[in-house]
């Protein structure tokens, strides 16, 4: 499949995906060096945002706080997710079906739902409220989403190699460290790229869960929108993702996970 | 996959599933067990001493037109974008998993993901920021073209259907790929030589091994875009209103839990069902 | 730049509270003058106390983190249509207002409402209020109209805008049909009334982010919106007007509150007096606020003052119908009549 022009068409089609997903991205980081408070038209330069952004030691934190949250709720979620999606993939059980379903309800019931649930049910049986208890929470909704993506990887899983590096004496850690988790690694990536994605956006789990002057990122810019937000938000967000754009494209030079075959 | 046998496999199925299952379990299961039981509820248990049980939340879905009018149109918008999202990410998929080799796929691969690391909320008003009347698109479009164009975009259906497949493509992008990134290459060759066209080589290998990632992201974006109220909210203007909206109020505007929390799991039911019914159908088109 | 005032109040912090420094937490919406800076710093100097913020996004929401939060929070913003609800729950203390030197400022209207006193005790300090109706955009309007009607005028059929709130839905509607605001008589007669305003319609606007921002980019002609931040817009260069029509207005007022649970029950009635200090006011006004509840800081502000100039007008002050308490069978019954209407659209 190389070199026709439908591969052509292909290439460019995804460059245009790529155009649409980047072109809301553009826009903030554009308005991140707007000067009008209100986003407004035509463009005029300026770095004010940026000079005030680095003032406000409440966003700062805030957003430190929110990667920090996002880094420990991926790293849990991942693991967690993956073992539950192998076994749930490997073995043939009564209820199975029931756990599969199971991954509903924290997807399809908004978060709002789920949040206000949690606040009620932890404080009924002493979690409390704090940073241990939102990781609990981004870590819950996180879950079925890895859960989901690795499993999608597993099914096309021959089970075959792992019987035959058995046959050749390889224990359970081998066969799992060289032949199962090398083959579901795109699978445990994107997962855990989603993990990131839920934590990092998530609102009402924080919004709850968070001691009082203990925000994070979302929750300073969902409240912050009944009095209007500054493009300082924009700043924020643009350092962000150029910061993990380049994490991103370093991960990407030094190791190998897009799957082989 | 083996059938439990030996005790020694039970353990290690506990010790694998347990850690998850019981997490959620703590964080969400039981939580919404209580959501569960106030949806059953006339009042709050703490607020008025003489709440009682009742049906009436469930009744309520059925006696007013509203929730049902809304959740048909929120199911609409769904299959809507779950449609978009399938037709413009399977190609992607295809070309990444198929056509990219070396460092670069890696690369794309993360980049599909990074734009869903800023917040939700600051990207739906820079969509706003393109679409609105004399936006960036219309800018962009005008400053092209010599005639001048109007597109009218923004506070419309459409307008909501261009943000929310935007914020649920990378789901379906990228378990595509991994779907599509385990076909064996081999395969493809052998039918190639054999004579098979691009058409017979999509439909009869392609799409078949790609069903479990089709169907894993088509969940993705399915299942949250019921629910979802703010991506209408803003880019949807008077139009904007969905299922979602109204569940939110019963928590924002007024104090009615009970009712909240029965047409969520009303929503719930009723995705579940939706998907249980689609199965058997995926299932026959796989072979 | 420090007064008397500051020094005396920074004294009696030190006598009174041992020279503790406490920690006060507040509750209120996020940039709604509690958090301001200047005002937290000078605070800070003049008691030792820090103080930290949380933030809500709903009323439903704020009696929702007090009641989950025994001992959360030392002062919490509450609109007083809420307060005799929360005092009710219990969630409220009582408030030794001798403490405060700046309460007498209050007159009785609001420090003596039955929504903040109950059985002789005072359960919030009025601290601002304003008005609700709608604002327009000054390029568009000239002379700036005096009538509600505008809304539905078709001059400007699609460049309409109002709140996505089923209660000030309501009331709106029963200012243009004539009715009382806090006993809606003809419901039917309301909801033709909005049904009609909803081809006008160009979004519904849910908070001061959409509505500068759509007002910016010439979305709107005219929209509903709150007297406070209609000064803050034109404070911050966009050509709007707030108007108080003939019709009249719905007017709200808020309390500060120190919840029951509060550890720091002392220095929260500090920071309370500190807020109602006609000299944070005037500060806070420059920057575009509410009006004041206290009259002695309404009384300071440059004549030219919106606050000061339109809203202490008596003429205007006697079209402003103040909002009571809506209790929650009317609420529910408002908010169906509201999500029908939208789910026509």
């Amino acid at each position: 499949m190389t070199r026709s022009p439908l591969v052509l068409l292909g290439k460019i089609w995804l460059a245009l995906i790529l155009v649409f997903l980047y072109a809301p991205i553009l826009v903030m980081a554009a308005m991140s060096f707007n000067a009008s408070p209100f986003y407004q038209l035509p463009f005029q330069f300026s770095t004010d945002w940026y000079a005030k952004m680095a003032g406000n030691q409440q966003i700062i934190t805030a957003a430190i706080r929110s990667v920090l949250i996002a880094c420990g709720t991926t790293v849990i979620a991942t693991c967690l997710g993956t073992a539950a999606s192998v076994a749930l993939f490997r073995y043939e059980f009564r209820g199975k079906r029931i756990l599969q379903v199971l991954l509903f309800p924290p997807i399809a019931i908004p978060w709002l739902i789920t949040g206000t649930a949690m606040l009620v049910f932890f404080f009924a049986i002493g979690i409390g409220r704090g940073t241990p208890a939102v990781v609990i929470g981004h870590v819950a909704l996180a879950l079925p989403y890895v859960i989901v993506t690795v499993s999608a990887r597993l099914s096309s899983f021959d089970v075959t190699l792992e019987e035959a590096a058995r046959s050749m004496g390889a224990n359970a850690w081998t066969v799992l460290s060289r032949v199962t988790l090398p083959w579901i690694a795109p699978g445990i990536v994107a997962g855990a790229l989603f993990a990131f994605a839920v934590s990092f956006d998530q609102f009402v789990v924080s919004y709850f869960l968070s001691e009082p002057g203990d925000s994070t990122l979302p929750v300073l810019i969902y409240t912050a929108i009944r009095k209007g937000f500054t493009p300082e938000i924009n700043a924020i967000s643009t350092i962000i993702v150029t910061v993990s754009m380049a994490v991103m494209f370093l991960a990407a030079r030094f190791s190998k996970f897009g799957g082989s075959r | 996959m083996a059938e439990l046998v030996t005790p020694a496999e039970r353990r290690r199925l506990f010790t694998l599933l347990s850690p998850a299952y019981l997490w959620l379990l703590v964080a969400v299961f039981l939580p919404l067990s209580a959501m569960l039981f106030f949806s059953f509820l006339t009042d709050m248990p703490q607020d008025a001493p003489d709440w009682g049980v009742t049906l009436g939340n469930y009744a309520e879905f059925l006696t007013n037109p509203t929730y049902s009018t809304l959740l048909a149109k929120s199911l609409k918008l769904a299959v809507t974008v779950t449609f978009f999202c399938v037709l413009i990410g399977y190609p992607c998929a295809l070309v990444l998993a198929k056509s990219i080799k070396g460092r670069s796929r890696e690369a794309l691969f993360l980049m599909v993901i990074l734009p869903f690391w800023s917040n939700s909320l600051v990207r739906i008003f820079s969509w706003a920021i393109v679409l609105r009347g004399n936006g960036v698109l219309e800018r962009a479009i005008n400053f092209v073209l010599p005639f001048d164009v109007r597109l009218n975009l923004m506070f419309t259906t459409d307008a909501v259907v261009i943000g929310l497949v935007h914020s649920y493509l990378p789901y379906v992008i990228l378990t595509l790929y991994l779907a599509l990134q385990a076909v064996d290459d081999d395969l493809i060759d052998a039918a190639r030589s054999m004579g098979a066209s691009k058409l017979t080589i999509l439909r009869r290998i392609l799409l078949p091994l790609s069903l479990p990632g089709l169907l894993a992201g088509a969940v993705l974006v399915f299942v949250p875009v019921v629910g979802s109220f703010m991506e209408p909210r803003i880019l949807g203007g008077r139009m904007g209103t969905y299922y979602g909206t109204v569940i939110e109020d019963q928590f924002v505007a007024v104090y009615n839990w009970p009712l909240g929390a029965a047409l969520s799991f009303i929503l719930l039911a009723v995705v579940i069902v939706i998907l249980a019914a689609a199965s058997p159908v995926l299932k026959r088109a796989q072979t | 730049m420090k007064s008397a005032f500051l020094l005396s109040l920074s004294a009696l912090a030190l006598s009174a509270s041992g020279a503790l420094a406490d920690e006060i937490r507040v509750l209120n919406w996020q940039g709604y003058g509690t958090d301001l800076d200047w005002s937290l710093k000078a605070f800070e100097e003049a008691t030792g106390h820090t103080v930290v913020h949380e933030y809500f996004n709903s009323e439903q929401e704020m009696l929702t983190k007090m009641r989950t939060n025994p001992g959360a929070y030392d002062v919490v913003l509450v609109n007083a249509i809420y307060n005799p609800q929360a005092t009710e729950e219990g969630l409220l203390a009582p408030i030794d207002t001798s403490a405060l030197e700046n309460y007498a400022g209050i007159p009785a209207d609001f420090a003596e409402s039955d929504l903040v006193t109950e059985g002789g005790e005072v359960y919030g300090v009025p601290w601002t209020w304003g008005v609700t109706s709608f604002a327009v955009n000054t390029q568009v309007f000239d002379p700036v109209p005096d009538t509600l009607d505008v809304l539905w005028d078709p001059a400007h059929a699609g460049r309409v805008s109002i709140r996505d709130d089923a209660v000030e839905a309501m009331q709106i509607g029963a200012l243009a049909t004539g009715q009382g605001i806090n006993d809606i008589q003809d419901l039917d007669a309301v909801k033709a009334k909005l049904e009609a305003l909803m081809p006008q319609v160009r979004t519904f606007w849910g908070s001061e982010n959409d509505w500068n921002q759509y007002m910016a980019a010439g979305e709107f002609d005219v929209a509903t919106y709150w007297s406070g931040s209609a000064a803050r817009s034109a404070a911050m260069g966009l050509p709007v007007e707030f108007v108080v029509p003939k019709e009249g207005a719905i007017g709200w007022l808020d309390s500060l509150t120190i919840p029951a649970t509060s550890e720091h029950k002392e220095a929260a009635a500090q920071f309370i007096d500190w807020m109602i200090d006609p000299e944070f006011y005037v500060k806070w006004d420059a920057e575009g606020a509410p009006a004041s509840a206290n009259a002695d800081a309404a009384a300071a502000l440059d004549e030219t003052a919106f606050n000061r100039r339109v809203l202490g007008d008596p003429e205007v002050a006697a079209r402003v119908q103040f909002q009571t308490p809506v209790d929650d069978d009317t609420r529910q019954q408002y908010l169906e009549i509201w999500q029908a209407l939208k789910a026509a659209q």
